[in-house]
């Protein structure tokens, strides 16, 4: 070999070394499977992290607490719903040579974890965060989404105009960019479906009365009210349409407007309210009703969305990292890339390696009065939408 | 019409919210931040309540006074230690509140959502002006005029608001006169955290009850506190009207400029009139 092919072979060797050098110490020094986690125990989503706990906690445990030989160990961490506090508290998790990521709840934290499993190659699993920039094509390499996206969502939500029958459609939409986005890619849809936009009225994140908003979508001659926002700002517009019994004549409904939490802080105007929800305790097959009894018997209460997803997300991805026998991250993201999860609660998910979203079915339930034990407003899924519709090719 | 009566709405809703602060501002020149904590417990307590009796009502009348209690021993065990010292204390020390009310109330109600039910009297809408106005608005803007209309007769007329102005402006010299210059402050202190209450009371059916529901006001009271002249209650009142108004007619006309319209006039305020529209020195009301 000549002298400059030897310091080119060994550069390059020094170089590679480097930029591997956290996935091999890591793989090297494994005696425990570490899950850095970083959800909302606090600030807007607190609830949202608490439930994701519950269902993290028991896809570890109901595999003994072991992946490839070794015990779990989550590190739990709060990110007060805010991307600087996730960085950080994960960085140093990863520091202290966590295997993977998992989380954050809100989109602007997620995305903030992504940077840095891009930077630190780490595996990111994302089982709650809905936006559509997450998962792009060729996007970020070691994220994986195994929840809805928002894009899935408003698809649904356009299937459910027309399976009614809507032809004139009043929105409300949260003024910030994902829901922006949202409504101009329904709009955009409803044009095609020959479905009139009569009205949109963008509402301040957190608003607190909708009233004006309110009077004039009765006002309106729409026959249905599509609500572009979520959480408090969805719980708060349902609530006071109630009070002008705004649902009586017009069909209210979201691409993420209802589940049974928010049904339970609407209290009976909820009622008759239509929603894409991401995961539900009623889907019936094997999968879910054994993970239904076994979260009730833990939690004494039924899986909400955010429990079930993140069950439903670590399962998949810790089966395939046992199935690889190895401690190498690309052989888990490999392996996880192309992977399918036939036996999911939801029903068959397939990992998308193009862009690392799982493609999936789409769930749309209604708004009704629960029976003992079931909570007193629930939803019953209403359809079941193929991810042929609601997921582009790759 | 019904933008009108909406707006009427709003304003009250404002001033329900905003009242007690610019009151404890006034009388003992506190910036409470924890007005907002004070608000959200109030609507949890209103909450509990309704949970336990059923009564909307019953949650009206005691959640105020349940709150009333607990600010007059904060007033007692904190705050009056602080009159005299740097304002930088005093927001310390009610930062310090928020903290303990948001930990104090996730411990007892945890971390879901909690929801209070129209009153079944006031559940269905009256259609007034070709609008149908759900009857729970009426019900605020009737109690919230009810309300101003009190605070301006005990603060403005009555001999107990002559003793609040005299502690306030010279309390040395009201001393003299023989007046319990500490028990008239901690009376304040208690009346600014029932009007907190009572505004997170009434507020209750129209909003999800969940712990950060007290951040979401404080920016309102504080814009209305700023444009009426702090300390002023008839500043308040007027402020309210101005920007429940303003919001209204924009979220009628032109949604997209609702916060623009609403911070240019706190801007347009603070620029012009920096102590505030209505502001008198010397008194409150």
């Amino acid at each position: 070999m000549k002298r400059r092919n030897f310091l080119y072979s060994a550069g390059a060797t020094a170089l590679v070394s480097t930029l591997y050098a956290p996935k091999i110490l890591r793989a090297q020094s494994a005696e425990e499977f570490h899950i850095a986690a970083i959800l909302s125990f606090s600030g807007p989503y607190g609830l949202i992290g608490n439930d994701m706990r519950k269902g993290a906690e028991l896809a570890v445990a109901e595999r003994g607490g072991m992946v490839l030989g070794k015990p779990v160990r989550f590190s739990w961490e709060d990110d007060e719903t805010k991307p600087q506090p996730a960085v950080q508290k994960a960085s140093r998790l990863l520091s202290e040579g966590a295997h993977m990521m998992f989380g954050a709840v809100s989109s602007a934290s997620t995305l903030a974890l992504q940077s840095l499993s891009t930077q630190r190659q780490v595996p990111h699993l994302i089982t709650i965060s809905a936006d559509d920039a997450i998962t792009k094509r060729d996007g970020a390499p070691y994220s994986f989404r195994t929840s809805n996206t928002l894009g899935m969502e408003v698809k649904m939500t356009m299937e459910f105009v027309k399976k009614r029958g809507l032809k004139k459609i009043y929105a409300v939409t949260a003024d910030y960019q994902a829901t922006r986005s949202a409504l101009d890619e329904f709009s955009a849809m409803a044009k095609e479906a020959g479905v009139e936009i009569v009205g949109n009225d963008y509402a301040p994140l957190g608003n607190r009365d909708f009233s004006v908003i309110i009077d004039k979508m009765a006002r309106s001659d729409a026959d249905g009210i599509v609500v572009m926002a979520t959480g408090n700002d969805g719980i708060t517009f349902v609530k006071q349409a109630g009070q002008v019994e705004l649902g009586k004549d017009r069909v209210i409904f979201g691409p993420v407007l209802q589940d049974d939490i928010f049904a339970a802080a609407t209290g009976p105007a909820a009622l008759g309210v239509n929603s894409g929800v991401r995961y539900h305790y009623s889907v019936d097959n094997p999968t879910n009703n054994a993970f239904v009894k076994a979260y009730r018997e833990a939690n004494n209460a039924f899986p909400s969305a955010f429990a079930g997803e993140a069950y439903d997300g670590l399962r998949w991805w810790l089966d395939v990292v046992d199935k690889t026998r190895s401690w190498e991250v690309d052989a888990w993201t490999e392996a996880f890339a192309n992977s399918v999860y036939e036996d999911s609660v939801e029903g068959r998910k397939e990992m998308r390696a193009c862009d690392h979203q799982a493609s999936q079915v789409g769930l749309w339930g209604e708004v009704v009065k629960g029976e003992a034990p079931m909570p007193e407003l629930t939803m019953k899924i209403t359809d079941i939408f193929p991810a042929d519709r609601l997921f582009d090719s790759c | 019409m019904s933008t009108i009566i909406i707006g009427l709405s709003l304003s009250f809703l404002l001033f329900l919210l905003s009242a007690g602060l610019t009151l404890i501002f006034g009388m003992l020149g506190v910036i409470n931040f924890a007005h907002g904590a004070l608000y959200m417990l109030g609507a949890y307590v209103s909450f509990q309540v309704v949970q336990t009796t059923g009564s909307f009502w019953l949650g009206l009348l005691v959640a105020p006074l349940i709150v009333a209690a607990l600010g007059a021993l904060i007033e007692m065990a904190a705050l009056k230690r602080v009159y005299s010292r740097d304002h930088i204390f005093q927001l310390l020390l009610t930062f310090g509140l928020i903290l303990v009310i948001d930990d104090a109330t996730k411990f007892i109600w945890g971390l879901d959502y909690k929801q209070v039910p129209t009153p079944s009297i006031l559940a269905a809408p009256i259609e007034l002006f070709g609008s149908q106005i759900p009857a729970y608005r009426l019900f605020v803007i009737a109690f919230g005029a009810a309300v101003s209309l009190a605070l301006f007769l005990i603060l403005d007329r009555s001999k107990w608001g002559m003793i609040i102005r005299a502690a306030s402006s010279d309390p040395d010299m009201a001393r003299t006169l023989g007046i319990d210059v500490n028990r008239v402050r901690t009376g304040v202190f208690a009346l600014g955290s029932l009007l907190a209450a009572l505004g997170g009371a009434i507020t209750a059916p129209l909003v999800p009850i969940e712990l950060g529901m007290g951040f979401s006001v404080i920016i309102d009271c504080f814009v209305v506190v700023i444009i009426g002249g702090l300390g002023n209650i008839r500043g308040a009142i007027f402020a309210s009207l101005l920007l429940g108004m303003t919001r209204a007619i924009g979220y009628t006309y032109a949604t997209e400029w609702v916060e623009l319209m609403t911070f240019a006039l706190l801007i347009g305020t603070l620029m012009f009139r920096p102590a505030g529209l209505f502001s008198t020195k010397g008194r409150a009301a």
